[in-house]
């Protein structure tokens, strides 16, 4: 079944990049070699650099891969492996990665300005100031997401954060050869992936076990001094060996499905409603892209695309391979973790005790999951388990867990502290403003270590005293806004400087829109008020959010009604 | 070649003392070169005749000069135009070099100005002489002019540092790609064959050697001051920006002494003492008159310089 | 022939792979490498940016010699008020 699903979803993705994404590329975006891009035209060897198209392919997807394509299917399953396919493959194909793909090609035909700048140019100015502000709640809520899975996998699994510690040291000294001593290229790379290994091996002789809270504390620690040490001590050569990886999990994780030939334990489908968020009945349609977010849409993948992606594209042609296909590839990734999880997770869970049944797997899924295996281990425990199902258990399972968690903690915490990078900006951007009428506090607010701890400490306290169901969707509700504003741009563009049929992407655009309004009013109104009553401090600053971001959004949509009927200047 | 600056408030008699001195130290046997920067120029009256730019000699042993700050302005500025001429020579074909001329009126000319007359001096009379005596424009410019090299330096060493920092990191990339060619154009990584830096690194040269003289065992800063409170504030503002630049105080000249400014004097020593004064104060009696052969004075000034 | 062409081909492979990671590991370093320059010429340009400037004989010997950096400084001046995606994207948030 394994197989048969994973083959079944490689060849739909194929057909429809095929058929669908072509057609977008001909009829709406109408690329073509005739037109430079950026890269070419304004080639400046400084930002605009043409890259070959698998170079960039692998870049622009290892930008975009992370933890979310994991951890968001492993949640849905909640739903049936049925229901979680169809958003994956459908979703990504028809929404998430027409969303990628047209993000890209419209900063591309903007002279690679990012899609904030198309936004400001289509919509309003205060679209593109938008971004600030959702990006700045995204970056805490992100923390506070992502520092939740990592506590409870940490707690769970201790080998990981000490292959994690074991990695770091690795990262710290493939950055003195690589930057310092200006070891060969190859040399370096090879003793930094043996130096992997043995993190990884490592981790499993010395784990660390220490309590959630512990762990939150190091975290917040990290999160601070990482995003202020320079790049190339660190985060260059870590995310270097991230990337590493990266591969050997998707080819060891690829060929395990592949070979599993195992059938499918969890149920196909279970019920509309089950028991997602919060504890309560959580309705697939408005909720599902507040759950599985980078596997079939994310906001984020706009920004990256159009921030460094569009000004190296070398071929307007590309960009269907690049922008399409690297989203549908991120697809990929997340079938492989349902199909993990609908093949190894009821005999997991029911090995470590959970009452958990086919029949009653509506309402006691995410119970037992969160029980048994803390959010992400889920999955590194269904990787492994998939692993050794197939002629590659001759990998010892520990390490294959090891592996797993640590493609997960690898990227969750590169996340982290970028985070905090990007926090630093964004909160001195919007603090322009306050700087005319009160220096002094502007000068506090922007201070680097202030400006620094504002989205760590709220991310931090939202992760430690926080319910992980309840943050995972909040987060997913900041990402997908801004994927909701980012395709209705492109809309925009679509018809205004396209002046290509919008439909087909006017039509999911505002069918996005109302998507991921209903699901934040629907997340605010029936799963916070519970959360204000059991942790008020959490459920206060997430409900601030989000009825901050709920009150942009239309804005937002009274702003971009109101730009559709007025009509452009003439392109230059 | 040693190098006496005399400094103080204007009016304190610092014209007049550094004129002595240097007829003093001529007398004595030595070759000196007295030059005045102050733009209100006693020098010439004092020594009863006409100074230009360009120095005279007074008798075989002494010369005197009188730097005009507006000469080295345009000096200043000529140099520079011609710099940009060189880049931009084809601007001449339309006669639109003349545009920048404007930089005559740059912030910081005078003291660009005077800085470059003192350095040229420096270095073209260094082996001529065996004193050189200054008589130094108002405070203000005085410690401006002072403090450029030090200035200079500390900008050069900032660049020299951002400098090495890019070329290590231009250097890193081209081991890690093989090339570092933005543009198509070839980057130097190496600092032989980077020329900015290497121009940077003889700024720092000529600029080290100027400060160490300045800053060294053979310069000697005096600063004058009268015996009343008036001359007071700036004495001390001038002392502590002297020490601020390092500059070697050696002594002080209460100038103008009569018997019933005494006590006066004795309470005004005392507070720029606290403030830092060199100990060594000589007291010069107030001379009953001035003009012709006012730079022959009875008092000894030359003690403290020998 | 069709063993060279396969095994061309896997080198062209290897080759890309290996340029990627080049890349990946270069890439930051550009970034700052850049952004250097761009202050480099900021400080020696004071008054272009109204930031006191060294003296300006300094510049005015190096200027010749900067065409590379003031390229740099003209085009990140153009995009700096852009920067949000583009921060984004080279920090790899996601």
């Amino acid at each position: 079944m394994t197989t048969i699903v994973l083959v079944v979803g490689l060849v739909i993705y194929v057909a429809l990049y095929m058929v669908y994404g072509k057609k977008l590329e001909r009829d709406v975006v109408k690329a073509s070699d005739s037109n430079k891009t950026p890269a070419e035209r304004m080639y400046d060897g400084v930002d605009y650099v043409a890259a070959k198209r698998p170079v960039l392919f692998g870049h622009h997807f290892a930008s975009i891969a992370g933890a979310a394509p994991i951890i968001g299917p492993v949640l849905a399953m909640a739903w049936g492996w049925v229901p979680a396919l169809l958003w994956v493959w459908f979703g990504n194909i028809f929404i998430g990665a027409v969303h990628d793909y047209l993000a890209l090609m419209a900063s591309v035909r903007y002279d690679g300005k990012s899609i904030q700048f198309v936004a400001a140019d289509l919509i309003t100015n205060r679209t593109g100031k938008l971004f600030y502000w959702l990006v700045l709640f995204l970056l805490i809520l992100v923390i506070g997401a992502f520092g939740a899975v990592l506590g409870g996998m940490f707690v769970g699994s201790p080998a990981v954060p000490s292959a994690y510690i074991l990695k770091l040291v690795a990262a710290l000294i493939l950055g003195v050869l690589l930057y310092r001593t200006k070891m060969n290229f190859g040399l370096a790379t090879g003793i930094g992936v043996i130096m992997l290994a043995l993190a990884i091996w490592g981790g499993t002789r010395i784990p660390i076990t220490a309590s959630y809270g512990t762990w939150m504390v190091v975290m917040f620690f990290y999160i601070i001094i990482a995003s202020a040490i320079p790049v190339n001590v660190l985060l260059q050569p870590r995310d270097y060996l991230n990337s590493w990886l990266l591969y050997f999990g998707l080819i060891i994780g690829g060929l395990a499905a592949i070979f599993s030939f195992t059938g499918f334990s969890a149920p196909a489908f279970t019920s509309f409603a089950p028991i997602v968020s919060g504890g309560k009945a959580t309705p697939f349609w408005p909720a599902i892209p507040l759950i599985i977010a980078c596997g079939s849409l994310s906001g984020f993948h706009a920004l990256v695309g159009s921030g460094t992606t569009s000004k190296q594209l070398e071929k307007e042609s590309h960009g269907l391979a690049i922008g399409y296909g690297a989203m549908l590839t991120e697809g990929f990734l997340s079938t492989l973790v349902v199909v993990a999880v609908a093949g190894f997770g009821l005999a997991l869970m029911t090995d470590k005790g959970m009452t958990i049944s086919v029949a009653g797997w509506a309402k006691e899924y995410t119970p037992a999951m969160m029980g048994s295996y803390p959010k992400a281990a889920m999955f590194t425990s269904s990787y492994a388990a998939m692993v050794a199902s197939t002629w590659l258990n001759f990998i010892p399972t520990e390490i294959v867990k090891v592996i797993a968690g640590m493609w997960v903690a690898s990227f969750a915490m590169t996340t982290l502290d970028t985070t905090n990078r990007l926090g630093r900006y964004t909160v001195s951007e919007l603090m322009l403003p306050v700087k005319e009428k009160n220096e002094k506090v502007y000068n506090f607010v922007t201070n680097r270590w202030i400006a620094s701890l504002i989205p760590a400490a709220i991310g931090i306290y939202l992760a430690w005293s926080g319910n992980f169901t309840i943050l995972w969707p909040s987060f997913g509700s900041a990402n997908q806004l801004i994927a909701s504003i980012v395709l209705l741009t492109a809309a925009s563009w679509v018809v205004k400087r396209q002046k290509a049929k919008p439909a087909i992407v006017l039509v999911p655009a505002y069918l996005l829109w109302i998507t991921v309004t209903a699901s934040i009013i629907w997340f605010t109104v029936v799963i916070l008020p519970d959360t204000i009553v059991a942790n008020p401090v959490t459920g206060i600053t997430v409900l601030v959010i989000e009825v901050i971001m709920l009150v942009m959004n239309f804005v937002f949509m009274a702003d971009f009604l109101k730009s559709r009927k007025k009509t452009l200047a003439p392109d230059a | 070649m040693k190098v006496l600056f005399f400094t103080g408030k204007g009016g304190v008699g610092k014209s007049t003392l550094s004129a002595a001195t240097a007829w003093q130290l001529s007398q004595t046997g030595y070759c000196v070169l007295a030059v005045s920067f102050d733009p209100a120029h006693n020098l010439g009256d004092i020594f009863g005749v006409k100074l230009t730019h360009k120095k005279k000699k007074f008798t075989k042993n002494l010369y005197l000069q009188e730097i005009d700050l507006e000469t080295a302005a345009s000096e200043y500025v000529r140099t520079n135009v011609s710099l940009l001429t060189e880049v931009y020579g084809y601007l001449q074909s339309f006669n639109m070099d003349k545009y920048f001329k404007v930089l005559r009126f740059s912030p910081g000319i005078e003291e660009y100005a005077a800085l470059t007359a003192l350095e040229k001096i420096l270095k073209n009379e260094v082996s001529k002489y065996d004193y050189l005596v200054i008589d130094t424009p108002p405070t203000g410019l005085t410690l401006r002019m002072l403090a450029l090299p030090r200035i200079t330096l500390t900008w050069v060493d900032q660049l020299i540092r951002l400098r090495k920092e890019i070329l290590n990191k231009r250097y890193t990339i081209h081991n890690l790609k093989g090339k570092y060619e933005p543009r198509g154009v070839q980057l130097a990584y190496k600092e032989e064959d980077d020329p900015v830096i290497r121009k940077l690194f003889q700024l720092r040269e000529k600029y080290s050697e100027v400060n160490d003289i300045l800053q060294g065992e053979k310069n000697s800063v005096a600063i004058v001051f009268n015996p009343d409170y008036l001359s007071l504030r700036e004495s001390e503002r001038l002392i502590k920006g002297l020490k601020d630049l390092q500059f070697p105080l050696r002594v002080a000249f209460n100038n103008k002494l009569t018997d019933e400014n005494n006590e006066i004097a004795l309470e005004v020593e005392a507070k720029l003492l606290s403030a830092g004064c060199p100990k060594r104060i000589e007291r010069v009696p107030l001379i009953p008159h001035k003009g012709i052969s006012g730079y022959m004075i009875e008092h000894n000034l030359t003690a403290s310089f020998l | 022939m069709k063993r060279h062409g396969f095994v061309n081909w896997i080198k062209h492979i290897l080759s890309t792979i290996d340029t990627s990671h080049r890349e990946q590991a270069a890439g930051l370093t550009e970034f700052e490498a850049r952004e250097l320059e761009n202050i480099f010429v900021l400080l020696l340009m004071g008054s272009f940016t109204g930031i006191p400037a060294p003296p300006s004989f300094i510049a005015a010997e190096l200027l010749p010699h900067l065409q590379h950096e003031i390229k740099v400084l003209k085009f990140r001046a153009e995009n700096a008020s852009d920067s949000l995606a583009e921060m984004a994207g080279l920090l790899g948030i996601d």
